[in-house]
């Protein structure tokens, strides 16, 4: 298909009738094919592409977030390595306190690069990322964010050399603490 | 909220030299959600949060941390700190009406 495009726009360019019908005519192939002609036509992705930082990121399932996150790396289990305060019971979502420590090193050949905050029943999984150097110290920090809805909570530990370390915690959460997506 | 911004850093009261202490920062902020309108889309408008911490320490970057909507309003965080010398410790919440918000706290040693 690619390659019908391409001898389009060519032979669009050899035939010398390059007036205005025929190059817009060559532009929207090769944009529709590329899939950017729908991506530019809707206003709300336009104010994103410019940099508007508070747009609102299209909503997202857990999977979706792993494999953007981590692509296909696996997520070892890593409950000797972090430690996870968070409450089983949340009375208010908008405000639950999580706690993570660490005895991984931030320091040496293989250390903490990065630790993220993930829960998977959020409109957008992903909490926070934290990323550590060897002047932190101690790979640990203690914050507190939103939940939408009871769920399960993950505490991903990204090493320098790729290794993920997860601890996943369930939570139960009495009041919505933010914004649910339309089918929970 | 009229002190939107205000930046408060707690140390440790005893510090010596080699320590990892944990520093204990809030900043005052609204951290807006998402809104949706009747039919349940979200309504596009630039929210206003912060998505930015950066922790400097003596001017070198000791820690960067990205934040989503999804962080409690008024944040807190409770991160650790190498200290070998004394110094200046600075916190800078970027939000994303543009603004940076700074914390500066001196680390003595006693």
């Amino acid at each position: 298909m690619r390659g019908s495009i391409v001898s389009r726009v060519q032979s669009v360019a050899y035939s010398s009738v390059l007036n205005r019908r025929n190059f817009l005519r060559a532009l929207v192939t090769v944009l529709g094919g590329a899939g950017l002609l729908k991506e530019l036509l809707i206003p709300g992705n336009i104010k994103a592409q410019v940099g508007a930082l508070g747009m609102p990121q299209p909503d997202e399932l857990i999977d979706a977030t792993l494999k953007r996150l981590f692509g296909n790396r696996v997520l070892q289990r890593g409950d000797d390595k972090l430690k996870v305060e968070l409450p089983q019971i949340a009375e208010d979502g908008g405000s639950v306190a999580v706690a993570i420590d660490s005895s991984l090193p931030v320091s040496g050949a293989v250390q903490v690069s990065h630790i993220y905050i993930i829960s998977d029943k959020n409109r957008r999984p992903m909490l926070a990322k934290f990323s550590f150097t060897p002047e932190s110290g101690r790979a640990s920090v203690a914050t507190s964010v939103r939940l939408a809805t009871s769920t399960d909570v993950r505490v991903v530990a990204e090493m320098s050399d790729g290794t993920l370390y997860a601890v996943s915690k369930h939570v139960r959460v009495t009041i919505s603490g933010c914004d649910l997506p339309p089918q929970g | 909220m009229a002190e939107v911004g205000r930046v408060s850093i707690r140390l440790p009261s005893s510090i010596k030299q080699g320590d990892v202490i944990r520093v204990r920062t809030l900043v005052i902020h609204p951290m807006e959600i998402v809104q949706r309108d009747k039919a349940n889309k979200i309504i596009p408008k630039n929210y206003l949060f912060i998505h930015t911490m950066t922790v400097a320490y003596n001017g070198k970057e000791v820690m960067r941390t990205e934040l989503t909507q999804a962080v409690s309003q008024n944040p807190s965080f409770t991160f650790p700190l190498k200290v070998d010398k004394p110094g200046k410790l600075t916190v800078s919440f970027s939000d994303t009406g543009g603004k940076v918000y700074q914390g500066q706290s001196d680390v003595h040693f006693s």
